[in-house]
């Protein structure tokens, strides 16, 4: 919140940056340099060795493990979150002005970053196409609730979700993926479901959507896919997910927004589903945190009695963001380790 | 929210001339000849606003609704501005959140919208400018940010930007005229009319003329989900300028910068009483194609239009599809004695 308070700040704020949000001279000299710098840097402006100035870090788009080489580089416990939480960033240097690092640390780490995008490699890509892949899972497995307790009306937007918002995100890489399009059958079935919503062949659509999906995730060898570092970082990116809709569900002490608490439903079971698939190697190698996890993913599904919401929240707002930033930092010493 | 205004809102100095002259390390400027006059090769003339004396009611309707008519009336943020080889670049950061609105004592709408207001900053430029909008997105959905005017295709905005990350629009502002932004995600209607929009001016090379320049967006509210609105606003708040006219100088020239962002509706006209105004088709013309008391706007349309009142006293400004107008579209001009 308090970071989000600085965003604001600054963009009520901006003509003279130094007066409302820089005012060291170490800041205002950082600012000024911007302005004559392009804001794309060649390669071979790299002053530090060591770093690979291919690879980037988009500090706008990267997932908080990206963000870690930052924080590892500059040795600042918790900066992937401050980083995320001061988005957006217009040039690279505003992580001075937004105070996110001073002007000494943005020395060392500005050959890391970037604002340019930035083609996904490695490990990166893949925690973003099984996240984005996991929020389509999570919109259908509460689109099929809600439609096997005939409430075809309200399992409508989550059938829509995935293609609307997220199919388009992660169209690139299916193809890199050699993973067949699906786009239609997602688009076959949200028809269905809206001109037809009685119609028997709605189940049988709506595994073939579901079983595309499952295709897609398997682009992506199960070796790999049940390695806890992969696994955590993508169900802590749909938890965030989940955290923040449930807050967009509730207002003042009630459900107001009942899709936007379906989402998060929906998200938080499959979030359980992939973790069990790597339950036996965290109990083996990582007890402690396991005990954790089971515990806060049960309080967390606790908050959703049924598909219908409830009229009062289970668990406020705050609790819940408590439950999953807890997760977020037991997760978080399992990557250090591996 | 606007801290710094709320706060002369608190001491009771709430007269919009003085606002301007508190906030001087702003961007956002109370009325575009401040900034404009400079170049103008024109001597300046004084543009008069007469002070506002918010009314207790009003004032606690501001604080309690969330909501800030007062502020999207006449504020422009014109950016944080630096050269760049040359040229003028306008940095503008946005960012997509959510956030609950009291519409009324008995509605609470849980808004998507943007830097926390509805309408978003009305953001301004010069035709030509560098424009670069620094977008995160922290409301669960993925949202985007599609602008009118002319740009790339890369920057059209219809890639949706998943929850916690953030992104870069930038083009050059053209062609001079209203414009406006929103989110452009699937459903559109909804995500628009939960708050995700805003006007996007873009000046003339050469300034219009000098006049007291009004902003004032139309929109509706589906509170209820039913894909039908149930409450109307002008500039986010309804009913507001009917307890809270608006104050405006008599004899003196007055231009309206008026968008019709209501969904679910196909059109609605905008209506001023005991007057005549000149339009100016989405403000892409120097000299008026025609004049009337009442405009056909279809959702998105947008014009300026200008006009001079004669007489002192109050008058109303609505809609004529008067169930509109009753549900909370409405105001009042308050033209005072020059
Ligand atoms: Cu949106």
């Amino acid at each position: 919140m308090l970071s989000l308070v600085g965003a604001i700040a600054i963009s009520a704020c901006t003509n003279e940056p130094k007066v409302s949000t820089a005012p060291t001279t170490s800041v205002t000299s950082a600012t000024t340099e911007s302005k004559t710098e392009s804001k794309t840097e060649t390669p071979k402006d790299s002053k530090m060795a060591g770093h690979n100035s291919k690879v980037k870090i988009n500090i706008n788009e990267a997932i908080l493990s990206s963000l870690d080489k930052i924080e590892a580089e500059l040795g600042i416990a918790g900066l992937s979150n401050k980083i995320q939480a001061a988005r957006p960033y217009a040039k690279v240097e505003d992580l001075v002005s937004k105070k996110v690092v001073t002007a000494e640390q943005f020395e060392k780490i500005k050959d890391m970053v970037s604002i340019e995008t930035i083609v996904l490699t490695g490990e990166a890509k893949d925690v973003d196409y099984l996240t984005k892949l996991g929020l389509m899972k999570g919109h259908m497995i509460v689109a099929k609730e809600l439609l096997d307790l005939q409430k075809p009306d309200q399992a409508f937007p989550h059938i829509e979700h995935p293609v609307e918002e997220i199919y388009a995100d992660v169209e690139a890489q299916l193809k890199e993926r050699n993973v067949k399009e699906f786009k239609q059958s997602l688009m076959d079935l949200q028809q269905l479901v809206k001109s037809k919503p009685t119609d028997p062949s709605i189940t049988a659509k709506y595994q073939e959507a579901m079983s595309s999906i499952d295709t897609a995730i398997a682009a992506i060898p199960e070796a790999q896919r049940q390695s806890p570092k992969l696994a955590l970082q993508v169900i802590n990116a749909i938890l965030d997910t989940a955290g923040t809709e449930y807050m967009a569900a509730i207002a003042n002490d009630k459900i107001k927004e009942i899709i936007e608490y379906q989402d998060s439903r929906g998200f938080t079971i499959y979030v359980e589903q992939l973790y069990k698939s790597i339950a036996t190697t965290m109990e083996k190698d990582h007890p402690d945190t396991h005990k954790q996890f089971i515990a806060s993913l049960e309080k967390l599904k606790s908050a959703y009695p049924s598909p219908l919401a409830p009229e009062k929240p289970v668990l406020s707002v705050a609790e819940m963001s408590t439950l999953i930033k807890a997760n977020e930092q037991a997760a978080t010493k399992v990557y250090a380790k591996s | 929210m606007d801290r710094q205004r709320r706060k002369i809102l608190e001491l009771g100095l709430g007269g919009m001339g003085l606002i301007g002259g508190a906030i001087a390390c702003s961007p956002i400027i109370s009325n575009r000849n401040s900034e404009q006059d400079k170049s103008s090769s024109n001597p300046p003339k004084k543009i008069a606003i007469p002070p506002m004396n918010l009314s207790a009611v009003s004032q606690e309707r501001i604080k309690t609704s969330g909501l800030d008519p007062i502020a999207t009336l006449r504020e422009f943020d014109y950016g944080k501005v630096t050269q760049e080889n040359g040229r003028t670049v306008r940095e503008f950061q946005l960012t997509a959140q959510s956030k609950t609105v009291k519409l009324d004592a008995a509605t609470d709408f849980i808004t998507w919208n943007v830097n926390d207001r509805v309408p978003g900053p009305t953001l301004r430029a010069t035709e030509g400018d560098r424009v670069r909008i620094a977008f995160a997105n922290r409301g669960g959905h993925s949202h985007s940010l599609h602008f009118h005017g002319e740009h790339p295709s890369e920057m059209d905005g219809v890639k949706p930007i998943r929850n916690g990350a953030a992104t870069i629009y930038e083009f050059d502002a053209m062609p001079y005229g209203v414009h406006l932004y929103h989110c452009h995600i699937e459903p559109v209607a909804r995500h628009i009319s939960k708050g995700l929009y805003g006007m996007f001016i873009i000046d003339p090379p050469t300034p219009r003329p000098p006049a007291d320049e009004i902003v004032l967006i139309m929109a509706g509210y589906d509170t209820n989900g039913d894909g039908r609105n149930e409450m109307y606003a002008f500039n986010g708040l309804p009913h507001f300028y009917m307890q809270q006219p608006i104050a405006v100088q008599q004899n003196q020239l007055l231009r309206l910068y008026v968008l019709n962002m209501i969904e679910y509706d196909p059109v609605a006209t905008f209506h001023i009483h005991a007057n005549m105004f000149q339009v100016y088709r989405t403000g892409r013309s120097m000299s008026s194609n025609e004049e009337s008391d009442v405009i056909t706007m279809g959702t998105a349309e947008r014009h300026i239009l200008e006009l001079t009142y004669r007489f002192t006293g109050k008058y109303m400004f609505h809609p004529h599809q008067d169930t509109i107008a009753d549900a909370g579209c409405m105001g009042l001009f308050d033209v005072v004695a020059s």
